[in-house]
């Protein structure tokens, strides 16, 4: 990667990065990869039993995703903290009813610099991130801090 | 309801060995992939993270998120320890602060506390009470040096 401090300006936008439509299966595979067996994400009949219509994604999942936007623009040893607030619920899509019920479970990451500074003797950035679903509900926003070349 | 009298509680601390494989099955589940032979060559291989400056192949930034899971009893174990309704759960904050990079063959040491209990709004008004819950977890690595601060916020609403 190419990104260094002298070519990005304050208002540059990160690329925007999007997930496929997100399945039962990939909440199951990231409940496997990160040892999160929370049942909400898994098992409708829990998620039923708490008054919500089925399953939800991790949030962790979701800011997962918005770690594969950043490190597909920032390498992973630039980055300095990483911080979100999760704003929304994100249902998977219904392959029974894939077509209809596939925006509502893909996600898109954008973000923004918003400063460059230097700290602790390194030249940093702060990017705002945002992610989003395809009917622009919000699932999360936040920053990141990055230490660049 | 959680329990205030946790505020300032210590979990055991935990260590674990960063896997390998471990870090590419986490890679092959954020970018949606089926096989962990198509994610991202950094994720597993080791000459192509040596090569883009790691000792070894490094961790996704969110992967941090497993070692409270993998070493303080589960989700339920943790959830247990601080007294909260698993069925009244959200998180609502993450941040990780990185100091070094991490990656595969390290052997961590995780501190994990309760670092804050508050309470949001009033008990009285239905939906807008809130009670509120911080974790923080310091790791470190072999040489004692802090590589990482977690702080993990839930609310029971």
């Amino acid at each position: 990667m190419n990104v260094c401090y002298d070519n990005i300006q304050t208002g540059d936008m990160m690329p925007p990065y999007t997930s496929l439509p997100i399945t039962r299966t990939h909440l199951v595979r990231y409940a496997g990869a990160s040892g999160d067996f929370n049942p909400l994400h898994h098992d409708e009949s829990f998620a039923k039993a708490i008054g919500l219509e089925t399953v939800i994604s991790h949030g962790m999942f979701i800011m997962g995703i918005a770690g594969e936007a950043i490190t597909a623009w920032i390498d992973n040893k630039c980055l300095r903290k990483f911080s979100v607030h999760f704003m929304g619920m994100t249902q998977p899509a219904d392959l029974d009813d894939f077509e209809n019920t596939k925006g509502r479970a893909t996600i898109t990451v954008t973000g923004k610099v918003v400063e460059k500074f230097e700290e602790n003797g390194e030249k940093r950035i702060r990017c705002d991130i945002i992610a989003q679903d395809a009917l622009g509900s919000r699932k999360l926003s936040g920053y990141f801090i990055a230490s660049l070349p | 309801m959680a329990d205030k009298s946790k505020l300032g509680f210590e979990f055991p601390t935990g260590y674990l060995r960063v896997e390998k494989n471990k870090i590419a099955e986490f890679a092959a589940a954020l970018s949606q992939k089926d096989s962990t032979n198509d994610v991202k060559k950094i994720y597993r291989d080791e000459d192509t993270a040596r090569s883009e400056g790691y000792i070894n192949i490094p961790i996704p930034p969110t992967f941090p998120t497993g070692f409270a899971f993998w070493t303080a009893g589960g989700l339920f174990g943790i959830i247990d320890k601080v007294g909260a309704d698993v069925t009244k759960l959200l998180h609502s904050e993450e941040e990780y602060e990185y100091f070094a990079p991490i990656c595969a063959g390290d052997m961590l040491t995780a501190k994990m506390k309760v670092a804050d209990m508050y309470e949001r709004g009033r008990k009285e008004r239905k939906g807008r009470y809130f009670e509120i819950t911080v974790l923080e977890t310091e790791v470190f690595n072999e040489k004692n040096e802090l590589v990482l601060r977690a702080r993990t916020t839930f609310v029971e609403r």
